[in-house]
Protein backbone atom coordinates (compact mmCIF):
# COMPACT_ATOMS: atom_id res chain seq x y z
CA UNK A 1 0.00 0.00 0.00
CA UNK A 2 1.39 3.34 -0.90
CA UNK A 3 -0.17 5.41 1.21
CA UNK A 4 1.00 6.27 4.71
CA UNK A 5 0.15 7.78 7.94
CA UNK A 6 1.73 10.84 6.78
CA UNK A 7 -0.68 11.11 4.15
CA UNK A 8 -3.55 10.08 5.94
CA UNK A 9 -3.05 13.04 8.37
CA UNK A 10 -2.53 15.34 5.84
CA UNK A 11 -5.49 14.78 3.69
CA UNK A 12 -7.71 15.15 7.39
CA UNK A 13 -6.24 18.43 8.03
CA UNK A 14 -6.54 19.81 4.29
CA UNK A 15 -9.86 18.63 4.80
CA UNK A 16 -10.40 20.57 7.84
CA UNK A 17 -7.99 23.66 6.88
CA UNK A 18 -9.22 24.43 3.29
CA UNK A 19 -12.47 21.74 2.06
CA UNK A 20 -15.20 21.55 5.05
CA UNK A 21 -14.16 23.51 8.10
CA UNK A 22 -17.40 22.94 9.83
CA UNK A 23 -17.94 18.75 9.11
CA UNK A 24 -18.24 18.76 12.83
CA UNK A 25 -21.79 20.10 12.37
CA UNK A 26 -22.88 16.56 11.13
CA UNK A 27 -25.38 15.26 13.30
CA UNK A 28 -26.07 12.30 11.24
CA UNK A 29 -29.45 12.69 10.58
CA UNK A 30 -28.65 10.95 7.39
CA UNK A 31 -30.54 12.91 4.80
CA UNK A 32 -27.48 13.07 2.39
CA UNK A 33 -28.09 9.29 2.36
CA UNK A 34 -31.49 8.89 2.04
CA UNK A 35 -31.36 10.86 -1.50
CA UNK A 36 -27.75 9.49 -2.37
CA UNK A 37 -28.95 7.33 -5.75
CA UNK A 38 -25.76 5.30 -5.34
CA UNK A 39 -26.23 4.72 -1.84
CA UNK A 40 -27.49 1.41 -2.42
CA UNK A 41 -24.18 0.69 -4.00
CA UNK A 42 -21.68 1.74 -1.60
CA UNK A 43 -19.91 -0.19 1.32
CA UNK A 44 -19.85 3.15 2.72
CA UNK A 45 -23.26 5.73 2.62
CA UNK A 46 -22.08 9.11 2.46
CA UNK A 47 -23.41 10.31 5.80
CA UNK A 48 -21.10 7.49 7.30
CA UNK A 49 -18.31 9.08 4.98
CA UNK A 50 -18.46 11.68 7.06
CA UNK A 51 -18.52 10.06 10.37
CA UNK A 52 -15.39 7.82 9.28
CA UNK A 53 -13.20 11.19 8.70
CA UNK A 54 -14.29 12.49 12.27
CA UNK A 55 -12.93 8.95 13.69
CA UNK A 56 -9.59 9.41 11.80
CA UNK A 57 -10.44 6.35 9.55
CA UNK A 58 -9.90 7.50 5.90
CA UNK A 59 -7.78 4.78 4.86
CA UNK A 60 -11.20 2.60 5.11
CA UNK A 61 -12.33 5.30 2.77
CA UNK A 62 -10.28 4.95 0.47
CA UNK A 63 -10.59 1.54 0.29
CA UNK A 64 -14.11 1.20 -0.05
CA UNK A 65 -16.12 1.71 -3.51
CA UNK A 66 -17.93 4.90 -2.53
CA UNK A 67 -16.05 7.80 -3.33
CA UNK A 68 -15.31 6.34 -6.81
CA UNK A 69 -19.02 5.27 -7.35
CA UNK A 70 -19.75 8.84 -6.16
CA UNK A 71 -21.23 10.49 -9.49
CA UNK A 72 -21.22 14.10 -8.14
CA UNK A 73 -25.00 14.74 -8.62
CA UNK A 74 -24.79 17.10 -5.42
CA UNK A 75 -27.86 16.01 -3.81
CA UNK A 76 -25.81 15.30 -0.21
CA UNK A 77 -24.73 18.49 -0.59
CA UNK A 78 -27.63 20.64 -1.49
CA UNK A 79 -30.07 18.89 1.22
CA UNK A 80 -27.55 19.35 4.61
CA UNK A 81 -29.67 21.06 6.73
CA UNK A 82 -26.21 21.79 8.27
CA UNK A 83 -24.57 22.95 4.99
CA UNK A 84 -21.85 20.41 5.12
CA UNK A 85 -20.17 19.92 1.59
CA UNK A 86 -20.53 16.22 1.29
CA UNK A 87 -19.41 16.17 -2.52
CA UNK A 88 -17.00 18.37 -2.20
CA UNK A 89 -15.20 16.31 0.44
CA UNK A 90 -15.93 13.06 -1.26
CA UNK A 91 -14.29 15.09 -4.69
CA UNK A 92 -11.31 16.04 -2.68
CA UNK A 93 -10.40 12.95 -1.04
CA UNK A 94 -11.02 11.46 -4.78
CA UNK A 95 -8.54 13.20 -6.17
CA UNK A 96 -6.02 12.90 -3.03
CA UNK A 97 -6.31 8.96 -3.79
CA UNK A 98 -5.38 9.92 -7.36
CA UNK A 99 -2.48 11.39 -5.96
CA UNK A 100 -1.70 8.89 -3.83
CA UNK A 101 -1.79 6.57 -6.67
CA UNK A 102 -4.71 4.62 -4.48
CA UNK A 103 -7.58 4.84 -6.93
CA UNK A 104 -9.08 1.45 -6.29
CA UNK A 105 -11.45 0.85 -8.92
CA UNK A 106 -9.48 -0.66 -11.73
CA UNK A 107 -11.97 0.37 -14.40
CA UNK A 108 -12.74 3.73 -13.64
CA UNK A 109 -8.80 4.46 -13.33
CA UNK A 110 -8.46 3.05 -16.55
CA UNK A 111 -11.07 5.38 -18.33
CA UNK A 112 -9.82 8.45 -16.76
CA UNK A 113 -6.39 7.18 -17.74
CA UNK A 114 -6.89 6.35 -21.91
CA UNK A 115 -9.48 9.79 -21.66
CA UNK A 116 -6.78 12.18 -20.56
CA UNK A 117 -4.42 10.66 -22.80
CA UNK A 118 -6.75 10.76 -25.72
CA UNK A 119 -7.13 14.32 -24.74
CA UNK A 120 -3.77 15.08 -24.55
CA UNK A 121 -3.17 14.04 -28.20
CA UNK A 122 -6.12 15.61 -29.87
CA UNK A 123 -6.73 18.83 -27.53
CA UNK A 124 -10.69 17.21 -27.65
CA UNK A 125 -12.21 14.00 -26.60
CA UNK A 126 -12.75 11.83 -29.70
CA UNK A 127 -15.44 9.08 -28.53
CA UNK A 128 -14.94 6.04 -31.22
CA UNK A 129 -11.53 6.00 -29.58
CA UNK A 130 -12.25 6.18 -25.99
CA UNK A 131 -15.26 3.48 -26.35
CA UNK A 132 -12.77 0.66 -28.52
CA UNK A 133 -10.22 1.50 -26.37
CA UNK A 134 -12.30 0.79 -23.12
CA UNK A 135 -13.31 -2.65 -24.81
CA UNK A 136 -10.32 -3.60 -25.69
CA UNK A 137 -8.32 -3.07 -22.42
CA UNK A 138 -11.43 -4.38 -20.34
CA UNK A 139 -11.01 -7.46 -22.97
CA UNK A 140 -15.25 -7.06 -22.93
CA UNK A 141 -14.69 -6.80 -26.93
CA UNK A 142 -18.43 -6.93 -27.19
CA UNK A 143 -19.55 -4.43 -24.75
CA UNK A 144 -22.27 -1.77 -26.10
CA UNK A 145 -22.01 -3.51 -29.80
CA UNK A 146 -25.66 -2.77 -30.00
CA UNK A 147 -25.29 0.71 -29.54
CA UNK A 148 -22.65 1.07 -31.74
CA UNK A 149 -24.68 -0.43 -34.52
CA UNK A 150 -27.36 2.11 -33.58
CA UNK A 151 -24.77 5.00 -33.56
CA UNK A 152 -23.29 3.78 -37.03
CA UNK A 153 -27.00 3.29 -38.53
CA UNK A 154 -27.94 6.95 -37.90
CA UNK A 155 -24.03 8.27 -38.27
CA UNK A 156 -24.47 10.19 -34.90
CA UNK A 157 -21.07 10.17 -34.27
CA UNK A 158 -17.67 11.88 -35.40
CA UNK A 159 -15.71 9.09 -36.89
CA UNK A 160 -12.52 11.23 -37.16
CA UNK A 161 -10.99 13.22 -34.32
CA UNK A 162 -11.30 16.94 -34.15
CA UNK A 163 -7.52 18.01 -33.43
CA UNK A 164 -6.69 21.61 -32.24
CA UNK A 165 -4.01 23.74 -32.38
CA UNK A 166 -3.65 24.13 -28.68
CA UNK A 167 -2.97 20.58 -28.21
CA UNK A 168 0.37 20.80 -27.03
CA UNK A 169 -0.44 23.22 -24.52
CA UNK A 170 -3.17 21.14 -23.35
CA UNK A 171 -0.68 18.07 -23.20
CA UNK A 172 1.27 19.96 -21.01
CA UNK A 173 -1.54 20.66 -18.41
CA UNK A 174 -2.25 16.94 -18.32
CA UNK A 175 1.25 14.94 -18.42
CA UNK A 176 1.66 16.02 -14.81
CA UNK A 177 -1.37 14.03 -13.86
CA UNK A 178 -0.81 10.59 -15.49
CA UNK B 1 -2.41 38.79 -30.55
CA UNK B 2 -4.42 41.44 -30.38
CA UNK B 3 -7.74 41.78 -28.63
CA UNK B 4 -10.72 43.05 -30.70
CA UNK B 5 -13.20 45.46 -29.17
CA UNK B 6 -16.24 44.59 -29.52
CA UNK B 7 -19.03 46.98 -30.75
CA UNK B 8 -22.04 44.77 -30.01
CA UNK B 9 -21.83 44.01 -26.81
CA UNK B 10 -24.83 40.99 -27.19
CA UNK B 11 -22.65 38.99 -29.00
CA UNK B 12 -22.00 35.95 -27.01
CA UNK B 13 -19.17 33.14 -27.53
CA UNK B 14 -20.29 29.81 -28.21
CA UNK B 15 -18.74 26.92 -26.36
CA UNK B 16 -20.52 23.63 -27.75
CA UNK B 17 -18.03 21.09 -26.20
CA UNK B 18 -16.92 17.70 -27.51
CA UNK B 19 -20.31 15.60 -27.02
CA UNK B 20 -22.27 18.66 -29.39
CA UNK B 21 -19.86 17.85 -32.25
CA UNK B 22 -20.40 14.04 -32.01
CA UNK B 23 -22.97 12.09 -30.59
CA UNK B 24 -25.73 15.25 -29.50
CA UNK B 25 -24.88 16.74 -32.78
CA UNK B 26 -28.78 17.02 -32.97
CA UNK B 27 -28.53 19.40 -29.79
CA UNK B 28 -25.79 21.48 -31.35
CA UNK B 29 -28.16 22.22 -34.64
CA UNK B 30 -31.19 23.05 -32.85
CA UNK B 31 -29.41 25.76 -30.62
CA UNK B 32 -27.31 27.38 -33.42
CA UNK B 33 -30.82 27.44 -35.52
CA UNK B 34 -32.97 28.82 -32.74
CA UNK B 35 -29.99 31.13 -31.70
CA UNK B 36 -30.57 32.11 -35.43
CA UNK B 37 -34.54 32.76 -35.50
CA UNK B 38 -34.12 34.51 -32.39
CA UNK B 39 -31.55 36.87 -33.94
CA UNK B 40 -29.00 36.57 -31.35
CA UNK B 41 -25.43 37.00 -32.55
CA UNK B 42 -22.97 34.43 -31.72
CA UNK B 43 -19.25 32.91 -32.34
CA UNK B 44 -17.55 29.68 -31.57
CA UNK B 45 -14.52 29.77 -29.55
CA UNK B 46 -11.90 29.27 -31.94
CA UNK B 47 -9.66 26.60 -31.17
CA UNK B 48 -11.61 25.77 -28.24
CA UNK B 49 -10.22 22.34 -26.16
CA UNK B 50 -12.39 19.51 -24.30
CA UNK B 51 -13.04 20.90 -20.55
CA UNK B 52 -11.48 17.49 -18.78
CA UNK B 53 -15.08 16.92 -17.62
CA UNK B 54 -15.60 13.84 -15.33
CA UNK B 55 -12.33 12.26 -15.52
CA UNK B 56 -10.14 15.39 -14.97
CA UNK B 57 -12.52 16.61 -12.13
CA UNK B 58 -11.92 13.37 -10.48
CA UNK B 59 -8.55 13.07 -10.91
CA UNK B 60 -7.87 16.91 -9.84
CA UNK B 61 -9.38 20.25 -9.57
CA UNK B 62 -7.09 22.39 -10.27
CA UNK B 63 -6.41 20.27 -13.42
CA UNK B 64 -9.75 20.36 -14.55
CA UNK B 65 -9.78 24.36 -13.66
CA UNK B 66 -7.02 24.91 -15.92
CA UNK B 67 -8.11 22.92 -18.73
CA UNK B 68 -11.69 24.99 -18.19
CA UNK B 69 -10.01 28.32 -18.39
CA UNK B 70 -8.03 28.61 -21.21
CA UNK B 71 -11.40 28.34 -23.55
CA UNK B 72 -12.37 31.69 -21.04
CA UNK B 73 -9.29 33.40 -22.04
CA UNK B 74 -9.70 32.42 -25.57
CA UNK B 75 -13.29 34.14 -24.88
CA UNK B 76 -11.75 37.13 -23.87
CA UNK B 77 -9.16 37.29 -26.62
CA UNK B 78 -12.51 37.40 -29.30
CA UNK B 79 -13.39 40.52 -26.88
CA UNK B 80 -16.17 38.77 -25.15
CA UNK B 81 -17.15 38.23 -22.27
CA UNK B 82 -20.87 35.98 -22.19
CA UNK B 83 -20.19 32.33 -23.03
CA UNK B 84 -22.83 30.65 -24.33
CA UNK B 85 -21.96 26.32 -22.92
CA UNK B 86 -25.23 24.45 -23.46
CA UNK B 87 -23.50 20.79 -21.98
CA UNK B 88 -23.96 21.02 -18.95
CA UNK B 89 -21.23 19.21 -17.69
CA UNK B 90 -18.57 21.44 -19.37
CA UNK B 91 -20.59 24.86 -18.06
CA UNK B 92 -20.06 23.39 -14.29
CA UNK B 93 -16.46 22.98 -15.43
CA UNK B 94 -16.26 26.32 -17.01
CA UNK B 95 -18.00 27.93 -14.48
CA UNK B 96 -15.68 26.84 -11.92
CA UNK B 97 -12.87 28.34 -13.65
CA UNK B 98 -14.35 31.85 -13.85
CA UNK B 99 -14.33 31.74 -10.16
CA UNK B 100 -10.35 31.78 -10.33
CA UNK B 101 -10.28 33.78 -13.67
CA UNK B 102 -12.59 36.37 -12.68
CA UNK B 103 -11.21 37.09 -9.26
CA UNK B 104 -7.96 39.00 -8.40
CA UNK B 105 -5.19 37.70 -5.73
CA UNK B 106 -5.85 37.60 -2.46
CA UNK B 107 -9.96 37.41 -3.53
CA UNK B 108 -10.04 33.70 -3.17
CA UNK B 109 -11.94 31.74 -0.22
CA UNK B 110 -8.22 30.52 1.59
CA UNK B 111 -4.76 29.67 0.84
CA UNK B 112 -5.14 26.62 -0.84
CA UNK B 113 -7.62 28.23 -3.51
CA UNK B 114 -4.84 31.14 -4.08
CA UNK B 115 -2.29 28.67 -4.81
CA UNK B 116 -4.38 26.89 -7.09
CA UNK B 117 -5.38 30.11 -8.76
CA UNK B 118 -1.49 31.24 -9.18
CA UNK B 119 -0.74 27.71 -10.64
CA UNK B 120 -3.57 28.14 -13.33
CA UNK B 121 -2.71 31.92 -13.73
CA UNK B 122 1.20 30.22 -14.63
CA UNK B 123 -0.41 27.51 -17.13
CA UNK B 124 -2.32 29.99 -18.99
CA UNK B 125 1.12 32.56 -18.92
CA UNK B 126 3.08 29.42 -20.88
CA UNK B 127 0.55 29.06 -23.07
CA UNK B 128 0.92 32.93 -24.43
CA UNK B 129 -2.18 34.54 -22.83
CA UNK B 130 -2.16 38.16 -21.22
CA UNK B 131 -2.88 37.08 -17.43
CA UNK B 132 -2.42 40.49 -16.26
CA UNK B 133 -5.93 42.46 -16.97
CA UNK B 134 -9.04 42.21 -15.32
CA UNK B 135 -11.49 39.57 -16.31
CA UNK B 136 -15.15 39.98 -15.96
CA UNK B 137 -16.17 36.43 -17.80
CA UNK B 138 -19.98 35.18 -17.31
CA UNK B 139 -20.95 31.62 -18.81
CA UNK B 140 -24.46 31.02 -19.38
CA UNK B 141 -26.01 27.41 -19.25
CA UNK B 142 -28.42 26.84 -21.78
CA UNK B 143 -31.80 27.07 -19.89
CA UNK B 144 -30.55 30.08 -17.75
CA UNK B 145 -30.02 31.38 -21.01
CA UNK B 146 -33.23 30.92 -22.76
CA UNK B 147 -34.74 32.51 -19.56
CA UNK B 148 -33.36 34.86 -19.85
CA UNK B 149 -34.73 34.89 -23.56
CA UNK B 150 -38.56 34.16 -22.98
CA UNK B 151 -39.94 37.24 -23.85
CA UNK B 152 -38.59 37.04 -26.91
CA UNK B 153 -39.04 33.47 -27.81
CA UNK B 154 -42.84 34.55 -26.70
CA UNK B 155 -42.94 37.71 -29.10
CA UNK B 156 -41.32 35.25 -32.21
CA UNK B 157 -43.85 32.60 -31.31
CA UNK B 158 -46.60 35.27 -31.52
CA UNK B 159 -45.31 37.06 -34.75
CA UNK B 160 -45.43 33.51 -36.57
CA UNK B 161 -48.98 32.29 -35.49
CA UNK B 162 -50.45 35.62 -36.52
CA UNK B 163 -49.32 34.54 -39.88
CA UNK B 164 -50.61 31.21 -39.87
CA UNK B 165 -53.90 29.29 -40.61
CA UNK B 166 -55.52 28.66 -37.27
CA UNK B 167 -55.65 25.21 -35.17
CA UNK B 168 -52.49 23.90 -37.44
CA UNK B 169 -49.28 23.67 -36.53
CA UNK B 170 -46.41 23.88 -38.63
CA UNK B 171 -45.19 20.35 -36.98
CA UNK B 172 -47.93 17.97 -36.32
CA UNK B 173 -45.53 16.36 -33.76
CA UNK B 174 -46.38 19.34 -31.38
CA UNK B 175 -49.83 18.88 -31.01
CA UNK B 176 -49.35 15.11 -30.02
CA UNK B 177 -47.32 15.96 -27.24
CA UNK B 178 -47.88 15.06 -23.73
CA UNK B 179 -44.09 15.88 -21.99
CA UNK B 180 -42.50 15.91 -19.08
CA UNK B 181 -39.02 18.32 -18.36
CA UNK B 182 -36.51 16.85 -17.33
CA UNK B 183 -33.57 18.72 -15.42
CA UNK B 184 -31.12 15.99 -13.84
CA UNK B 185 -28.53 16.89 -11.60
CA UNK B 186 -26.13 19.81 -12.56
CA UNK B 187 -28.27 23.22 -13.45
CA UNK B 188 -28.59 24.18 -10.07
CA UNK B 189 -27.34 21.85 -7.60
CA UNK B 190 -23.55 22.45 -8.33
CA UNK B 191 -22.04 24.40 -5.10
CA UNK B 192 -21.54 28.37 -6.44
CA UNK B 193 -23.46 27.89 -9.64
CA UNK B 194 -26.18 30.48 -9.98
CA UNK B 195 -29.89 29.90 -7.97
CA UNK B 196 -31.71 31.20 -10.86
CA UNK B 197 -35.16 28.81 -10.08
CA UNK B 198 -35.79 26.26 -7.30
CA UNK B 199 -33.42 23.47 -6.44
CA UNK B 200 -35.60 20.59 -5.86
CA UNK B 201 -38.80 21.86 -8.08
CA UNK B 202 -37.46 23.88 -11.07
CA UNK B 203 -39.94 24.76 -13.37
CA UNK B 204 -37.96 27.31 -16.15
CA UNK B 205 -38.32 24.81 -18.97
CA UNK B 206 -42.58 24.35 -18.53
CA UNK B 207 -42.37 28.48 -18.04
CA UNK B 208 -40.09 28.73 -21.39
CA UNK B 209 -41.94 25.93 -22.89
CA UNK B 210 -45.68 27.42 -22.27
CA UNK B 211 -44.25 30.81 -24.26
CA UNK B 212 -44.80 28.14 -27.21
CA UNK B 213 -48.06 27.04 -25.99
CA UNK B 214 -46.50 23.49 -24.84
CA UNK B 215 -48.38 22.46 -21.76
CA UNK B 216 -46.11 19.94 -19.53
CA UNK B 217 -46.75 17.05 -16.88
CA UNK B 218 -45.77 17.19 -13.48
CA UNK B 219 -42.78 14.99 -12.72
CA UNK B 220 -41.77 13.98 -9.60
CA UNK B 221 -37.87 12.92 -10.62
CA UNK B 222 -37.38 15.86 -12.73
CA UNK B 223 -34.00 16.58 -10.50
CA UNK B 224 -32.87 12.64 -10.15
CA UNK B 225 -29.56 11.39 -11.33
CA UNK B 226 -29.43 9.25 -14.34
CA UNK B 227 -26.51 7.72 -13.60
CA UNK B 228 -24.35 10.24 -16.27
CA UNK B 229 -20.66 9.11 -17.08
CA UNK B 230 -21.19 5.87 -15.38
CA UNK B 231 -23.01 4.54 -18.28
CA UNK B 232 -18.81 3.68 -19.79
CA UNK B 233 -17.88 1.37 -16.33
CA UNK B 234 -20.88 0.54 -14.35
CA UNK B 235 -23.60 0.25 -16.97
CA UNK B 236 -25.89 -1.73 -14.47
CA UNK B 237 -25.84 1.38 -12.44
CA UNK B 238 -26.90 3.82 -15.51
CA UNK B 239 -29.98 1.12 -16.38
CA UNK B 240 -31.65 1.01 -13.23
CA UNK B 241 -31.32 5.12 -12.72
CA UNK B 242 -32.38 6.10 -15.80
CA UNK B 243 -35.38 3.02 -16.25
CA UNK B 244 -36.71 4.60 -12.39
CA UNK B 245 -36.86 7.73 -14.53
CA UNK B 246 -38.84 6.78 -17.08
CA UNK B 247 -40.87 4.58 -15.09
CA UNK B 248 -42.09 8.00 -13.54
CA UNK B 249 -42.38 9.60 -16.15
CA UNK B 250 -44.49 7.02 -18.21
CA UNK B 251 -46.58 5.81 -15.02
CA UNK B 252 -47.13 8.34 -12.62
CA UNK B 253 -46.70 11.29 -14.81
CA UNK B 254 -48.45 9.87 -18.18
CA UNK B 255 -46.24 11.87 -20.06
CA UNK B 256 -45.63 10.23 -23.76
CA UNK B 257 -42.11 12.48 -23.97
CA UNK B 258 -39.27 13.70 -22.18
CA UNK B 259 -38.15 17.25 -22.94
CA UNK B 260 -34.21 17.24 -21.97
CA UNK B 261 -31.30 19.70 -22.02
CA UNK B 262 -28.58 17.67 -21.08
CA UNK B 263 -26.94 15.48 -23.74
CA UNK B 264 -25.80 12.62 -21.43
CA UNK B 265 -28.74 12.71 -19.83
CA UNK B 266 -30.39 12.44 -23.13
CA UNK B 267 -27.88 9.90 -24.59
CA UNK B 268 -28.68 7.31 -20.97
CA UNK B 269 -32.79 7.79 -21.75
CA UNK B 270 -32.82 7.85 -25.80
CA UNK B 271 -29.55 5.59 -26.96
CA UNK B 272 -29.78 3.32 -23.74
CA UNK B 273 -33.42 2.84 -23.60
CA UNK B 274 -34.05 -0.64 -25.26
CA UNK B 275 -30.81 -1.72 -22.92
CA UNK B 276 -32.74 -0.15 -19.70
CA UNK B 277 -36.15 -1.67 -21.10
CA UNK B 278 -34.04 -5.23 -21.24
CA UNK B 279 -32.41 -4.91 -17.96
CA UNK B 280 -35.61 -3.55 -16.18
CA UNK B 281 -38.02 -5.99 -18.12
CA UNK B 282 -40.13 -2.81 -19.44
CA UNK B 283 -41.61 -1.82 -22.27
CA UNK B 284 -41.32 1.97 -22.41
CA UNK B 285 -41.24 3.81 -25.43
CA UNK B 286 -40.43 7.60 -24.66
CA UNK B 287 -38.86 9.96 -27.43
CA UNK B 288 -36.44 11.88 -25.32
CA UNK B 289 -36.03 15.88 -27.13
CA UNK B 290 -34.18 18.42 -26.92
CA UNK B 291 -35.50 21.82 -25.57
CA UNK B 292 -34.03 23.39 -28.14
CA UNK B 293 -35.48 21.04 -31.31
CA UNK B 294 -39.06 22.05 -29.37
CA UNK B 295 -38.73 25.30 -29.40
CA UNK B 296 -36.84 25.16 -33.07
CA UNK B 297 -40.24 23.18 -34.63
CA UNK B 298 -42.81 25.55 -32.75
CA UNK B 299 -40.80 28.65 -34.26
CA UNK B 300 -41.27 27.46 -37.42
CA UNK B 301 -38.76 24.99 -38.32
CA UNK B 302 -39.24 21.29 -40.03
CA UNK B 303 -38.38 18.17 -37.86
CA UNK B 304 -35.26 17.43 -40.52
CA UNK B 305 -34.25 20.69 -39.57
CA UNK B 306 -33.63 20.26 -36.08
CA UNK B 307 -32.71 16.63 -36.36
CA UNK B 308 -35.55 15.23 -35.05
CA UNK B 309 -34.40 11.93 -36.75
CA UNK B 310 -31.25 11.73 -35.13
CA UNK B 311 -33.40 10.29 -32.29
CA UNK B 312 -33.17 6.37 -31.56
CA UNK B 313 -36.82 6.56 -29.71
CA UNK B 314 -38.57 8.36 -32.63
CA UNK B 315 -41.60 10.66 -31.94
CA UNK B 316 -43.05 10.04 -35.29
CA UNK B 317 -44.76 7.14 -33.15
CA UNK B 318 -46.51 9.68 -30.81
CA UNK B 319 -47.69 11.56 -33.58
CA UNK B 320 -49.66 9.09 -35.53
CA UNK B 321 -51.20 7.36 -32.29
CA UNK B 322 -53.41 10.76 -31.95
Amino acid sequence: MAKTQKDLKKIKSDLLNYIEPNIYNCYQCGKCTAGCPMADTFEYKPNQIIRLIMLDKIDKILDSNSIYLCISCDICTSRCPQKVSISAIMNFIRNESWKIGEFKIKNISRFYNLFLRILGKFGRSYEPGLIMGLNVLSGKFFNDADIAVKIMGKMKIRMLPEIIKGRKSVAKVIKKYL
Amino acid sequence: MEEKENKNSKKIAYYPGCSLKSTAMDFNVSIEKVLDLLEIEYEEIPDWNCCGTTPASNISDELVATLAARNLLLAAKMGLKDILCPCISCYNKLHKASYYINNNKGELKNSREEKKRDSIFKALKEMGFDTEKNFNIKVYSIIEFLNLQKELIGKKYKELESKRDKNSRSCSILDSLKPVCYYGCAMLRPEGVPKFDDIENPTSMEEILKMVDIKCEDFQFKTECCGAILSLTNKDEVLRLSGEILDSAAMESGANSMIVFCQLCQQNLDLRQTQINKYNKTHFHMPIIFITQILGMALGLSPEEVMLNKLFVSPAVIGKKN
